[in-house]
């Protein structure tokens, strides 16, 4: 329906809204921020929006205003052409708008899965036999068909999701809100939800607005808009907020991946883009090819790569000898015949889909499991081995490997971020004179402010807290530091600043084992990675090794569009060239292409 | 370790006992209570027994689930049968050592105290929370009550609450799990220690899990409005309840077991 693009109705039309939270538990002098202010916007039927911006920006609470979960203080806001203020239009506007959350466990109600699909309908009174045929319907749409019976809380967190969107299309709305729903997903899981949203834009009109960190998911949408501080920064199709890397940088989001490539790659040959060049991938592909075919602008010292030094490869510190584990003998088996040597001093990255074995492996790591069969053993010291098979050394095994799980700033539970930090160090024991000195230089390894020490946890910003509670696992100064999911849950800037935190703890000399589901990231960061498969390691080796080779292990999105250009590249001349391995940054890989153009037309002069 | 308790949890074996009208299991359930709380005999108990039993194998509920239902309540059933041991010093002594006297009269009484509360939270599950969904459950006390409106009396709302209070106990289980381990990475010890410092211990589990638990409560809320939850009026059901010959039977049916306890332990006895 490309052609009728241009007299698509308008569903959602704001005029200069402003909404502020209302204090009611405190009296506090302090008026509150508003958090939507004068946003005016519309946004056509049948339109797949994208709004993006940092956490706390005030998009979610704009997209509660859309469903009348709140109501906007000023300015007019009307949906469907209803006006959100009109008490009698307010089912009307709420019974055709669906909303998907980010955690799936928060937003269903029905034990059992068929009930929670029918949650919606029977609240706005669908009878049976309809109702009936609506939840069949939306199970069989979303795959779940074969669970109805199901015990929802069984789901997979990908289920779970999906559980959600049929939960909202048998309500049949018109329009579809999503809250970061993708957020808690990995690539696998997150890829199919979209591809349902999809089907369901496409084939039955319906208006989609998502909320999102995922930048490669915002280049799909038609339409963006960026929201920083309740205002409104800047609103154009993908290709012209992308066009702008400062303004999207300063705005705490990111370039998606293949935009970043490409952006790099005009940087150094001095190209200005335009936004028909990021229109699309392959669009982006091809020009992406014709930058680097350009005569080369680049200096060679511009080209020139920052060696690494590899951690040595014979210092192990931590080694996982034939673990297996099952939650009971002759059960399924959850780890199955894990080896792997942790180096002294690397950021080892596991990845994997969720469910593969990730947490259970890690918490093997420190004891928390025993191995069922197999040992897990650490070196902190030369000449010092201590093994998972010796009973009574278990406490030298959680001194020494600081585990920190998924969302750590949930178990925060002290009055001040300072007695949380303390509270292992209370438990090791250590002298009371010392835990000052260690507190103050955890809070400064995770970049907390001392000021900040003395406030009560649960005041601090999501990502604040998140450091809190890394503080408190590195004030035990650990020599393995153990993450689940680090940056999960955090907008771009936050995850950009929890990964170089990372990379400044592994400077500090901690050896760093990160669970990941995000490739590019494992990429960029991991020194090695180690990728997993229902409980099994399927391969080891750097990011180069283990994603540069053909098989059935997700890539990063730079890789999948480094190879792109690299095939458009050599389609163009005619023939294949030596690229070498695909580098762990845009930055480095637009070297590597340019490099190779180089070395070919040198060799060719 | 917390996830292997089976109590309060619902397992679909598709049994008769799992497709019959929750009315009638909550109403039968209301009678075995009473039943089970009227025996006073070991024959009233066997027979408590045989019928709980049987029902369970009706409900095809495995041993071992059935173990796992029973295993938390067992430290409390072995405390009254201990305490009702030693407490009750009539009758024919059958061994005494310094000021605890054991009687055959205080061995009976402890053993169908013990026993009857397990049994009763085997009837428990096995009528209701092993085989009826928690909204099943809400459901029927819905309709049961639902003349209890006439007196102004949130029925529906009440149902409602309820059914999400067990909805959430899968959640919070694993939660809770989740913050003791990280807990216990970083030092503590919940298993040693004096029982005073235990408290403690769970102390510091407790505050997160009332955390997570406002949390679960706020967004849940606002999920809810924007499925368009608006209260019982109104509301139609994807699976409404309805007495058919086979649910009048299965009353019926476990009616007869409950008279038979009853006969066993007034008439026989």
């Amino acid at each position: 329906m490309q052609q009728d693009k241009s007299t698509r109705a308008i569903e959602i039309l704001a005029q200069n809204i402003s909404y502020t939270y209302k204090n009611d538990y405190e009296e506090s002098e302090v008026k509150p921020e508003p958090a939507v202010r004068d946003i005016s916007l519309q946004i056509e039927s049948g339109s797949y929006t994208a709004i993006l911006g940092p956490n706390g920006s005030g998009k979610s609470t704009f997209a509660k205003l859309i469903d009348i979960l709140e109501n906007a203080d000023s300015g007019e806001l009307s949906v469907f052409g209803l006006n959100t203020k009109d008490e009698e239009s307010f089912w009307d506007i709420r019974e055709n708008c669906a909303y998907i959350f980010q955690n799936p466990d928060n937003q269903i109600v029905g034990t059992i899965v068929e009930e929670d699909v029918a949650f919606g309908p029977e609240n706005i009174g669908v009878k049976l036999p309809e109702l009936r045929e609506r939840v069949n319907q939306a199970l069989e749409y979303v795959g779940l068909k074969a669970m109805a019976k199901r015990q929802a809380a069984q789901l997979s967190g990908g289920q779970k999701q999906k559980l959600a969107i049929a939960g909202a299309l048998a309500m049949k709305p018109k329009l579809l809100i999503m809250d970061e729903s993708t957020a808690m997903l990995d690539p696998q899981s997150r890829d199919e939800f979209l591809s349902i949203v999809e089907k369901m834009q496409k084939e039955q009109g319906l208006t989609v607005v998502t909320i999102t960190h995922d930048m490669t998911e915002a280049t799909a949408c038609e339409k963006i808009f960026v929201v920083e501080k309740g205002k409104i920064a800047a609103e154009g199709k993908p290709e012209e907020i992308f066009l702008d890397p400062e303004k999207v940088r300063r705005a705490g989001l990111e370039l998606p991946e293949h935009i970043s490539l490409i952006t790099e790659l005009a940087k150094l040959q001095r190209v200005k883009l335009t936004k028909e060049d990021l229109k699309d991938k392959k669009t982006c592909a091809v020009r992406a090819a014709e930058i680097a075919l350009d005569p080369i602008k680049a200096s060679s010292k511009e080209l020139s790569k920052s060696l690494k030094k590899k951690p040595d490869a014979n210092d192990i510190i931590l080694s996982v000898k034939g673990l297996s584990y099952a939650y009971e003998k002759g059960a399924p088996k959850i780890l199955d015949g894990i080896d792997l040597d942790v180096r002294r001093g690397e950021i080892l990255a596991l990845a994997g889909r969720s469910g593969c074995g990730k947490t259970t492996l890690i918490s093997h790591l420190n004891g928390l499991i025993a191995p069922l069969e197999g040992k897990v053993e650490i070196y902190p010291e030369e000449g010092v081995t201590i093994s998972s098979e010796v009973k009574k050394d278990k406490g030298l095994f959680r001194k020494n490997v600081g585990l920190v799980f998924q969302y750590p700033e949930y178990q925060l539970f002290e009055e001040t971020v300072y007695k949380d930090i303390e509270y292992g160090l209370k438990k090791n024991k250590t002298p009371e004179d010392e835990r000052k000195e260690l507190i103050l230089k955890a809070a400064k390894s995770v970049g907390l402010d001392e000021e900040k020490l003395q406030s009560n946890p649960f005041e601090l910003s999501g990502g604040q807290k998140r450091r809190a509670a890394i503080a408190g696992v590195i004030a035990m100064m650990p020599k393995i530091l153990v993450l689940d999911e680090p940056a999960s849950g955090l907008d771009p800037r936050g995850r950009r600043e929890m990964f170089s935190l990372i990379k400044h703890l592994k400077e500090e000399g901690t050896t760093v084992i990160l669970v990941s589901h995000n490739m590019d990231e494992v990429a960029r960061y991991a020194d090695r990675v180690c990728y997993m498969e229902g409980g099994k390691l399927i391969k080891t080796g750097t990011p180069e090794e283990v994603f540069g080779e053909v098989n059935n292990i997700p890539k990063p999105l730079l890789y999948d569009f480094a190879y792109e250009v690299r095939s458009k590249i050599e389609e163009s001349l005619g023939y294949k060239i030596e690229f070498g391995p695909v580098g762990r940054t845009a930055e480095e890989e637009a070297k590597n292409i340019l490099s190779a153009v180089a070395r070919e037309e040198a060799y060719n002069a | 370790m917390l996830k292997d308790i089976s109590l309060g949890k619902y397992i679909d074996t598709n049994s008769v006992l799992h497709r019959t009208d929750p009315r009638v299991k909550i109403v039968m359930y209301i009678v075995y209570l009473v039943a089970i709380f009227m025996i006073k005999s070991p024959a009233g108990l066997i027979a408590a027994a045989v019928v709980t039993l049987a029902q369970a194998a009706v409900a095809k509920i495995s041993p071992k689930v059935l173990w796992t239902t029973i295993l938390p309540v067992l430290p409390l059933a072995l405390f009254i049968f201990i305490l009702n041991l030693v407490a009750y010093k009539d009758g024919d002594v059958l061994w005494k050592w310094w000021r605890i006297t054991v009687t055959a009269e205080g061995l009976r009484l402890g053993t169908v105290m013990g026993l009857r509360l397990i049994l009763i939270i085997i009837s428990t599950s096995v009528l209701l929370t092993l085989t009826t969904t928690p909204l099943k459950i809400s459901d029927a006390l819905e309709s049961l009550f639902k003349w209890l409106k006439v007196f102004k009396v949130p029925v529906h709302e009440m149902a409602m609450m309820m059914s999400i209070a067990l909805r959430f106990i899968p959640t919070l289980i694993e939660e809770t799990d989740k913050i003791m381990k990280a807990q216990i990475s970083r030092g503590a010890d919940y298993d040693t220690g004096s029982a005073l410092n235990r408290i403690k211990g769970y102390i510091t589990v407790l505050i997160p899990l009332f955390v997570a638990s406002f949390k679960h409560a706020e967004e849940l809320a606002v999920a809810m409005d924007a499925r368009c939850y608006r209260g019982g009026e109104g509301r139609t059901k994807l699976n409404p309840l309805k007495m058919t010959g086979r649910d009048w039977a299965a009353g019926g049916i476990l009616l007869a077991g409950a008279a038979l306890i009853l006969v066993i332990e007034f008439v026989i006895h």
